[in-house]
């Protein structure tokens, strides 16, 4: 059946068999390999992905829900420039990538965190991650890049706008 | 190769015309966080899947004067973020905020979580504590049934080939009734119900105890108010050992109906405790020195 839906902000049209998950066809239909398959029974969260700014598990979602709806994989998660955004390069500075399989996960709940709480607590954070599993890292340092960043990016909110003169 | 289809209802009355579609076997889906793990270990059975999450009436909470009414397809994260909801029955609300993880939560349902009848579905025991009903329609109409007629035991429920679940509603608790929902698993985050419990009760003007609902979940096969410890604690006087000995009542009526089995020595320490916490944290604030 053919599934459409918009794709770190790219109209999609794919044609895929309905059973299969929404990460099946994120990885073997449409190519990108950066949202994991881990447990496949959603105790691991190495397959979230955003769903209309909302966390959840791509293994559990039948692709064919995903038609009509934004999805935000982690190869959509980007600075202005294209390169890594502030949080990514927070998880590389705080040592929160190990061996990374965890990571697009970590990061895509940090964000879905950050885009509904910008001050959260590291309660709050540790809350956010419940749903992603790492076993390198003992989580201190994803809870520490995710609360830089949450406070950086207030900053920049806080300055006051500059107009030329 | 699996073979089905799957469709996607707009209207209650799209849902069950596509449920109802002669020769096939259908099935809805909501959230699928159940379904899907289900589905990929035994395979589909059943030849269509009915997407019910974009029929706009099993997506609302609303309230009347006396009743509240939440949609079968409503996630448990907004069941969870309802003020209303927050407010008129906590301890659904804390039940909703114990289930998986934030994504499952975000895409599991309370619908689905009734209508797969797990053993620990966490929102069993709060909408049955709450005397909840659930309303149903088919080809033939509504029915309403309440949820401890709904669900029968481990997933097992009286719902026919071809019916959908829309919506549950419950009496509004009266004013200054309190409830509470403890749950015991085995971590904090993602864990399975071991035992729980939900509770709602409220104290009369001469400080004694109106009315108790008390519910357990995990514990016996058929989730259903304790009625027997119920009666036992109307009209009494909150106090320390009225609680103690209704939690050692609650465990010996579930060993009762369970009959004694290997984890039976842990489960009635367990039950014991978790009533008597549960009518402490409820209705400790009333007991009088």
């Amino acid at each position: 059946m053919l599934i459409q839906f918009t794709l770190n902000g790219a109209p999609v049209a794919i044609d895929a068999p309905p059973h299969i998950s929404l990460l099946a066809l994120l990885r073997d239909y449409l190519g990108l390999t950066g949202t994991k398959e881990g447990c496949e029974i959603g105790e691991c969260g190495a397959c979230s992905v955003m769903v209309d700014g909302e966390i959840v598990n791509s293994c559990l979602l039948l692709a064919p829900k995903a038609a009509g709806h934004t999805i935000l994989t982690i190869e959509g998660v980007t600075g202005a420039d294209g390169s890594l955004n502030d949080l990514q390069q927070n998880f590389i500075d705080y040592g929160a990538v190990q061996c990374g399989f965890c990571t697009p996960g970590m990061v895509l709940a940090g964000e879905a965190l950050l885009a509904h709480s910008p001050n959260p607590s590291r309660d709050e954070i540790r809350t956010a991650l419940s749903g992603n599993l790492c076993r390198c890292t003992g989580y201190q340092q994803i809870v520490d890049a995710i609360e830089v960043t949450a406070h950086a990016r207030r900053s920049i909110a806080a300055q006051p706008v500059v107009s030329g003169g | 190769m699996t073979s089905m289809d799957f469709m996607r209802a707009t209207s209650l009355a799209d849902a069950v015309t596509l449920l109802n579609a002669s020769g096939l076997r259908c099935c809805p889906i909501a959230g699928g966080t159940d379904l899907v793990v289900a589905m990929r270990q035994r395979g589909p059975w059943f030849d269509r899947l009915v997407d019910i999450t974009a029929v706009p009436e099993l997506l609302e909470i609303t309230e009347t004067a006396d009743q509240l009414r939440i949609g079968a397809a409503v996630t448990f994260a907004r069941a969870a973020a309802h003020p209303r909801l927050r407010a008129a029955a906590p301890m659904l609300v804390e039940a909703c905020l114990t289930v998986g993880s934030p994504q499952i939560r975000n895409t599991g349902t309370l619908g689905g979580n009734v209508i797969n009848a797990a053993a620990c579905a966490d929102s069993l025991p709060p909408l049955v504590a709450l005397d909840a009903q659930a309303h149903i329609v088919g080809e033939d109409g509504e029915r309403i049934v309440s949820i401890t007629d709904l669900v029968t035991g481990p997933h097992q429920t009286t719902m026919r080939a071809g019916e959908l679940l829309t919506y549950f509603t419950f009496p509004k608790l009266p004013a200054g009734a309190r409830s509470t929902f403890i749950k015991v698993g085995r971590r904090n985050a993602q864990a399975i119900s071991r035992l729980s419990v939900a509770a709602v009760g409220w104290i009369d003007s001469a400080g004694v105890i109106d009315d108790v609902h008390l519910t357990l979940g995990a514990a016996q096969p058929h989730t259903e108010r304790l009625t027997q410890v119920e009666a036992m604690l109307q009209g009494q006087r909150p106090s320390p050992n009225l609680f103690a000995a209704a939690g050692k009542m609650a465990s010996n009526v579930v060993v009762e109906s369970t009959g004694r089995r290997w984890s039976t020595e842990y489960k009635e320490i367990v039950i014991q405790g978790l009533v008597e916490q549960a009518l402490t944290c409820m209705l400790g604030a009333s007991i009088q020195a």
